[in-house]
């Protein structure tokens, strides 16, 4: 075992911590009148439900992505990438769309949520273990596929919104675009809940991840369940990203920067420390930007569309100086 | 291990067809036989990466779909041709998930000396921290078998170990795969394209033809003019060089 390596990333993973819960702390308190308890009092009502739906964001994200990578054993791809979360915008608006925004599910904030989770579960396991299958694994086909049912399910959901009454559809708006200025707070705590049930329920399977990145026969080999420990992964990413899109909305990019800034940081195959450093970015990045976009920027520019922006170069140069895909 | 009436069709099409022998213990075994003969598919069957429709793969009295995957891969280890890691990852690295069966993600004392003694063995030591993408095929190939030798499994199934080795290499595993069997005791299942590595290294021979098996003995029974002849469609010429069954085609 190559013991120095590991602590050397341990030393990274902690001056990543020690980054974020600066930002985390900067972002609750600069600007904020510290003299004023009320003031005060009121500036952290506002600012702690933000940076603790920031931060489950980025975790969901982070491990979504490195899970789903080493279940498909490639680097650039991300749940996103496939359509994940243009699939849970289409569910969302359907269900507005067919129970109307008045009725008592779509009026509950967390009974919306359960019934876009459920939902998602079920489709987004059928839809993309059926392409893995069907690909066989093959990348290309995959990220094919995956591009298409992209603009498919987001065809249908335009289509949804055309014909929705305006009034619905302007309800509906809110929770659709990626903003952390506006946030669906409600459901912190049932996001918080499902998180940790997946992870707690997926334990098993989580630590066999670095056995899965040898590939199918090496991972049967070494006395996996291959297909069923990747159809429960799969499942579990599904609900990681139903997660964070309910709580902020489609945040393209994300995933695949800081996955592969995790990857490169730490050069290790161990998902436990790909994991937290993919975590870790990702806090590091929202956190740090809507730091930005509310100080600096004064709210002009929302922090999804700089990570677009950056993520699509960057995945760009990924795409571009790897030799092999 | 006993196989019976083993049958696999792909879209229709029978690739393997009622397939039935014993694999001797304690023996190098070569699966032989022109391309799309089955051989390969045989072997996925029998290492359990391949499903069968029907037949019977009996490994230690029960059927290979039956065993938990925990406790077969302590008993029978399986390389495939196609090894391409993504990850990075040193020999050592992946040395050490051949304790996966046993150990987990928790390598114990115990385990690292079963490391240590695979790597000694395949003579990898010096190279034991380089990352495998930066290794030669021949190097590569020793790691995975390295690997496999930690995993200490009685049987060992080898997928065209010589593929993509020059000559010097191709040799040297074959040496290798021979005192997997002589020293250390293994029973080892291999597909070979070379029929003199198979006639050379082998024990017994498994000549396939169309999915089914063509011959199936010793090397000197398999490895006549008329057999091979038969089973792959070409003149050969046998020389006896060191007491073996050599064999010229042209």
């Amino acid at each position: 075992m190559n013991l120095a390596a590991v602590r050397a990333n341990r030393t990274k993973l902690l001056v990543l911590t020690a980054l974020v819960l600066l930002c985390a702390a900067g972002y609750l308190l600069v600007e904020v009148n510290l003299h004023n308890p009320k003031l005060f009092a009121y500036a952290m009502k506002l600012r702690t439900p933000k940076l603790i739906v920031m931060l489950l964001t980025a975790f969901a994200i982070g491990g979504a992505s490195i899970v789903f990578q080493s279940i498909i054993n490639n680097t650039i791809v991300t749940p996103c990438l496939l359509g994940m979360n243009s699939l849970y915008t289409l569910i969302h608006t359907a269900v507005v769309f067919f129970l109307g925004s008045g009725s008592a599910i779509v009026l509950n904030a967390n009974l919306a949520f359960g019934v876009d989770v459920v939902l998602m579960g079920l489709t987004a396991t059928v839809i993309y273990s059926w392409i893995f299958q069907k690909t066989r694994h093959n990348v290309l086909y995959v990220l094919l596929v995956g591009t298409v049912l992209t603009s498919f399910f987001g065809s249908i959901q335009t289509t949804l919104t055309r014909v929705m009454d305006p009034n619905e559809y302007d309800t509906l708006l809110t929770t659709l675009v990626a903003s952390f200025s506006n946030i669906n707070s409600e459901i912190i705590l049932f996001a918080v809940v499902l998180l940790a049930a997946v992870t707690f329920a997926l334990r098993r399977e989580l630590a066999l991840l670095d056995v899965l990145t040898l590939g199918k026969a090496q991972a049967i080999n070494l006395g996996v369940d291959y297909d069923k420990c990747i159809r429960r992964l799969l499942l579990g990413v599904t609900l990681y990203i139903a997660v964070a899109t309910a709580l902020v909305g489609p945040i393209s990019f994300l995933g695949l920067i800081i996955a592969n800034l995790s990857r490169q940081l730490l050069k290790t195959y161990r998902h436990s420390q790909l994991i937290l450093g993919s975590a870790l970015f990702g806090m590091l990045v929202l956190v740090g930007g809507q730091l930005l976009v509310e100080h600096v920027y004064s709210y002009a520019i929302p922090v999804s569309v700089f990570i677009t922006v950056g993520g699509g170069l960057y995945f760009l140069y990924l795409l571009l100086t790897r030799k092999k895909v | 291990m006993r196989i019976q009436e083993l049958t696999k069709q792909y879209d229709g099409k029978t690739v393997v067809d009622a397939v039935s022998f014993s694999i001797p213990k304690g023996k190098v075994i070569s699966l032989i036989g022109p391309n799309g003969a089955g051989k390969s598919t045989v072997m996925g069957m029998i290492s359990r990466l391949i499903a069968h429709d029907s037949g019977l793969v009996d490994f230690e009295g029960k059927d290979i779909g039956k065993w938990k995957g925990r406790e077969l891969s302590k008993r029978l280890a399986i390389l495939t041709q196609s090894n391409h890691i993504q990850m990075k990852l040193t020999v050592r690295e992946l040395v050490t998930f051949g304790r996966f069966p046993y150990s987990g993600n928790r390598v114990t004392p115990e385990d690292q000396a079963i490391i240590d003694r695979a790597i000694a063995y395949l003579e990898l030591k010096e190279f034991q921290d380089r990352f495998l993408d930066e290794l030669s095929g021949g190097q590569r190939q020793r790691a995975l078998i390295a690997m496999v030798i930690a995993q200490d499994t009685e049987y060992v199934l080898l997928d065209e170990p010589t593929n993509n080795l020059d000559i010097y290499h191709a040799t040297n595993m074959m040496k290798i795969v021979r005192r997997l069997c002589d020293e250390l005791g293994k029973t080892v299942i291999l597909v070979l394209h070379e029929i003199n590595y198979a006639a050379f290294y082998s024990d017994y021979i498994c000549a396939f033809k169309d999915g089914k098996i063509a011959k199936f003995g010793t090397v000197e029974e398999v490895i006549t003019k008329e057999n091979l002849s038969e089973i792959y469609q070409v003149d050969f010429e046998i020389l006896n060089i060191a007491g073996k069954p050599l064999s010229i085609y042209y």
